[in-house]
């Protein structure tokens, strides 16, 4: 009886490490796509700390408008940007759709507003480009664009997002 | 490997302590040589380290340690005066031996420190007075053991200059003699009758037992003068220390990593804030459900969860604090340091060290400190001659002391030199061009005191090393203030000065004051406030384009916290402000403030990496209500303020002319309908429907009023019933009319209460107009209509 148990376990683990591999053999990245204005974005899924529904923050004075201030995550004071603002967007009114990503670079952490979520991707390395040459390769925000079946997303930079730009 | 690491440690740690302690003793015996209490206690440390770490192969810090070892030795049988040149000598090599602990904590070797010159100094003070360091020296010591002094190091030294076969033969001796005397002791006692422990009493008792001066005691007496190094054994050459210390009371700690520490404050900070979020919901409980049996009992829990909560604050912030001696016992040896190299004669009086503070602070208020000491023996005390000539005494004195005045802590600096003189430092500023001729002429004595800390100024005719090292004062202001502190200075010419510096006993969490201004929230230091006061608007007056008010006999300038945060006005302040007075040492400003809410206990967060280096902003907290309220740095404010112009008595009329568009079509007639029955909000919509104009919904007042403030809609009129949950229709009709863009909007209410009073309330509350239910629906329709000038070419 426990033979065929450790059987079974053993041919699942077998079959576990085999979709592993082929999973590392494809080198793909995960990502979770969103959408600001009319553009889909997305970032590593590793570097986001929470996903949350829109609740109120403080305004702190002397930053830029898109620096909306800062909000309470669980007893964390950690500051909220509005990446509509950041893009050059018109600011829009939160819905039911508006979410808070916080993503977390090292130790720094920040909440981002952002229109609304599509999907957690899978996209194999090979379907992303560089990001298009007419930008600064040193300061832009922009990791990638990646392609997944009919629509391409701009991929952005964790640590780039987190760093202050004021 | 990890072994040897921790033995690193636990040496360096001993090390350090004792090093520390060192410092103070070698000051004292210059002034004491005949101390030999203090000479065996300097002479310890020196052995200690250097058994230590010839154990642990650290040879320069050995070699050094030795050569120290062999001075003091002299000294300690007095075959060496201590003279101050040579009392140089061995505050130097105590100063390299520092240094080599620090680099043997850097780098777990000491390599790279020359200790060359040093011992070769110290070399020729042991050659020039006494026998030179070799083998042949180890009989020296030998007569002088015999002296009243009986310590039991004599030998120490000795044995490093034996083969290992005289050190064999040596032990074997001492045991010899150890057990000899054991037995005479034994005897000794049984002779006059006392009753003998099992375990022969440890060197450390009788040492214990016997006054630290000769002579000995009578039980020990026989014994003693036969052995001259008896009761040192044990210790084998390395572990002298421990032999010789006085019996101390066993002090019961536990070294904690201050990491556990930091770990532990963060969390009782998370439970001040629930504490605080607790006692918030308890308020609103009490409100809704007002004389339930249940509150009662929902009372006692939260006052006791609180009182638990504070007790548990301090007693771990007691955990943290550290007597703020431990920054004090530098002082005496750069005391000693400064009068030799600035020739004065400068004492020192150290009171209150066991003043305790936060670990965190006593770090970093020892640089300050060196700094105002320094300038005290600089620039405050006189020379001898000149101070003859004034007829004080030859030696200046400086008193250092601490102590504890309510939830701050007071460490004074008082000098009996010549004093700060106002005229000279307003010279020199005016010189300096750090003040202009009118503020010179308008500056109080106090203000012109605190000239010293402006960057830019040193009094000091010439730069001496002492404390013209580039760092004026102001930085000891800046290092203060980072911790809260302040600097109060009082000084009077020829008698001297007085500097206190106040610095809250911990900076996690502090007591602040809530004000609001509009909307928002800001919490500041109520270490920094001194007082508040409510006035009228007439009361503000405007001199050169800036904000007073006169408080009792003084000019005290104003600044509205809503033109140094970038507030938007949309609550018109009315004819009352609060005015919220700051002080910091000297200066004084006036914060204008909308509300006062109150005083509160704030566990201070740093905003973090991203939003650091704000103007006016030390950090933020999260209240009660789980919102974060930023804090004031009342420094930076101050600062700021100099800068902000006036607008405080500027109306805020510019909202108003977000003006109505002119209406084209009835649908541009926007009303909401307040009332949480649904009939009725449907009756008032089939009233209303024929007319055509645009209705939005709301259930209750709450919602009504998020509604409004989202803007998504211009409101041209509101229905609003009275009797709703959450917020009732008076209330939300005062806290619209608090707005000023809503100041003319028509609130009419709708309502079944006929009452004379409910119809005042109504009034004044800000609602234009008083439906009763029930009414027809052409007169809703009618009044609606009136109140929104409702142009009749719409009506088909």
């Amino acid at each position: 009886m426990s033979d065929k148990l450790k059987d079974v376990i053993n041919k699942q683990n077998d079959q576990q490490n085999q979709d592993d591999a082929i999973d590392q053999l494809d080198d793909i990245v995960q990502l979770v796509g969103f959408i600001i204005g009319d553009e889909e974005y997305a970032v590593p899924i590793l570097s986001i700390q929470e996903i949350i529904k829109p609740f109120s923050w403080t305004r702190v004075p002397q930053v830029p408008p898109y620096v909306k201030g800062v909000f309470n995550m669980r007893g964390a004071v950690i500051p909220l940007i509005d990446l509509r603002l950041k893009f050059g967007l018109a600011e829009q009114k939160h819905n039911d759709e508006t979410r808070f990503i916080v993503m977390k670079h090292e130790d720094e952490v920040a909440g981002f507003v952002i229109d609304r979520l599509t999907m957690a991707l899978r996209i194999k390395k090979e379907n992303i480009g560089p990001a298009p040459d007419t930008i600064n390769s040193d300061d832009t925000l922009i990791d990638g664009v990646g392609q997944e079946e009919d629509r391409i997303i701009t991929i952005l930079k964790p640590d780039k997002l987190l760093e202050r730009d004021f | 490997m990890d072994e040897f690491q921790e033995i690193l440690q636990d040496f360096l740690v001993e090390s350090f302590e004792l090093v520390e302690k060192l410092d103070e003793d070698l000051v004292e015996l210059e002034s004491n040589p005949e101390d030999l209490e203090l000479l065996n206690g300097i002479f310890r440390v020196a052995h200690t380290v250097k058994g230590a770490s010839s154990f642990l192969n650290m040879d320069v810090l050995t070699h050094l340690t030795h050569h120290m070892e062999n001075i003091l030795n002299k000294a300690r049988h007095g075959d060496l005066i201590i003279t101050p040149d040579i009392m140089d000598v061995i505050l130097e090599s105590i100063d390299l031996m520092k240094k080599l602990l620090e680099t043997i904590r850097d780098t777990s070797s000491d390599a790279g420190v020359d200790v060359a010159g040093c011992v070769a100094r110290l070399d020729k003070i042991d050659g020039g007075d006494g026998n030179i360091d070799t083998p042949e020296a180890a009989p020296a010591p030998e007569p002088v053991a015999a002296a009243p002094v009986d310590e039991p190091e004599e030998d120490e030294l000795d044995y490093d200059n034996m083969s290992d076969d005289d050190v064999e033969a040596e032990i074997a001796r001492l045991l010899d003699q150890r057990q000899s005397e054991d037995r005479a002791k034994r005897e000794a006692k049984i002779a006059a009758g006392e009753s003998v422990p099992e375990a022969p009493p440890s060197p450390d008792e009788v040492k214990a037992a016997t006054p630290p001066p000769p002579p000995p005691p009578p039980p020990a007496a026989p014994a003693r003068p036969s052995e001259p190094s008896g009761d040192k054994p044990n210790s084998g050459g390395s572990k002298a220390a421990p032999a010789t210390k006085k019996a101390p009371a066993v002090e019961q700690t536990i070294r904690v990593d201050v990491k556990r520490l930091d770990h532990l404050m963060n969390l009782i900070g998370e439970l001040v804030l629930a504490k605080n979020r607790l006692i918030k919901i308890n308020d609103d409980v009490e409100e809704r459900y007002e004389g339930e049996e249940f509150l009662e009992e929902l009372n006692q829990v939260v006052s006791i969860v609180s009182l638990v909560t504070t007790d548990l604050q301090i007693a771990v912030m007691k955990t943290r604090m550290l007597p703020v001696g431990k920054v004090f016992n530098k002082f005496p040896r750069m005391i000693r340091d400064l009068t030799r190299e600035l020739n004065k004669k400068i004492e020192l009086e150290i009171s209150g060290e066991d003043t305790e503070l936060d670990k965190s602070i006593v770090e970093e208020i020892g640089d300050p400190l060196v700094h105002i000491i320094r300038n005290s023996c600089d620039h405050g005390i006189e020379n001898p001659e000149d101070r003859l000539a004034k007829g004080k005494e030859e030696t200046g004195t400086i008193k250092l002391k601490a102590y504890n005045e309510g939830n701050q802590i007071v460490i004074q600096i008082d000098d009996d030199g010549k004093g700060l003189d106002v005229d000279m430092l307003k010279n020199k500023s005016l010189e300096k061009g750090i003040i202009t001729e009118k503020e010179a002429d308008q500056m109080s004595d106090k203000e012109a005191f605190g000239l010293i800390f402006r960057p830019g100024f040193s009094t000091a005719a010439q730069v001496t090393n002492v404390s013209g090292r580039g760092v004026g004062m102001d930085v000891v202001k800046t290092n203060i203030e980072k911790l809260n502190g302040i600097i109060d200075i009082d000084s009077e010419i020829d008698v001297g000065t007085s500097m206190k510096l106040k610095i809250p006993l911990t900076l996690a969490i502090i007591q602040a004051l809530l004000v609001g201004v509009q909307e928002e929230a800001y919490a500041i230091p109520l270490a920094s406030v001194m007082e508040t006061v409510r006035i009228s608007t007439d009361e503000i007056y405007t001199v050169e384009g800036r904000s007073v008010m006169r408080l009792r006999d003084e000019v005290l300038s104003l600044v509205h916290i809503g033109d140094i945060f970038e507030v938007e006005r949309i609550i018109d302040g009315g004819e009352h402000a609060y005015v919220v007075v700051l002080g910091l040492g000297a200066q004084k400003l006036g914060l204008i403030v909308d509300t006062l809410v109150g005083q509160e206990e704030i566990v201070i967060k740093s905003l973090g990496e991203y939003l650091k280096g704000i103007d006016g902003i030390a950090g933020a907290t999260i209240r009660g209500d789980g919102g974060v309220t930023l804090i004031v740095d009342v420094v930076a404010l101050m600062d700021i303020a100099k800068s902000v112009k006036s607008s405080v008595n500027k109306s805020s009329s510019s909202s108003e002319k977000a003006a109505t568009k002119e209406k084209t079509q009835a649908s541009d007639y926007t009303i909401m309908i307040v009332d949480d029955s649904k009939t009725d909000r449907t009756i008032m919509r089939k009233a209303l429907g024929p007319i055509g104009v645009t209705l939005v919904e709301a259930s209750d007042g709450q919602e009504a009023l998020n509604i409004l403030k989202q803007g998504d809609h211009q409101f041209d009129a509101m229905l609003i019933d009275i009797e709703m949950p959450r917020m009732d229709g008076y209330t939300l009709a005062t806290e619209i009319k608090k707005y000023n863009r809503y100041k003319n909007l028509p609130l009419i209410a709708v309502t079944s209460r006929t009452g004379k009073s409910d119809r005042m309330r109504g009034v004044e509350s800000g609602m234009v107009e008083y439906i009763t239910k029930p009414y027809s629906a052409d007169y809703l329709s009618s009044v609606v209509q009136r109140n929104v000038n409702f142009k009749s070419e719409f009506l088909s």
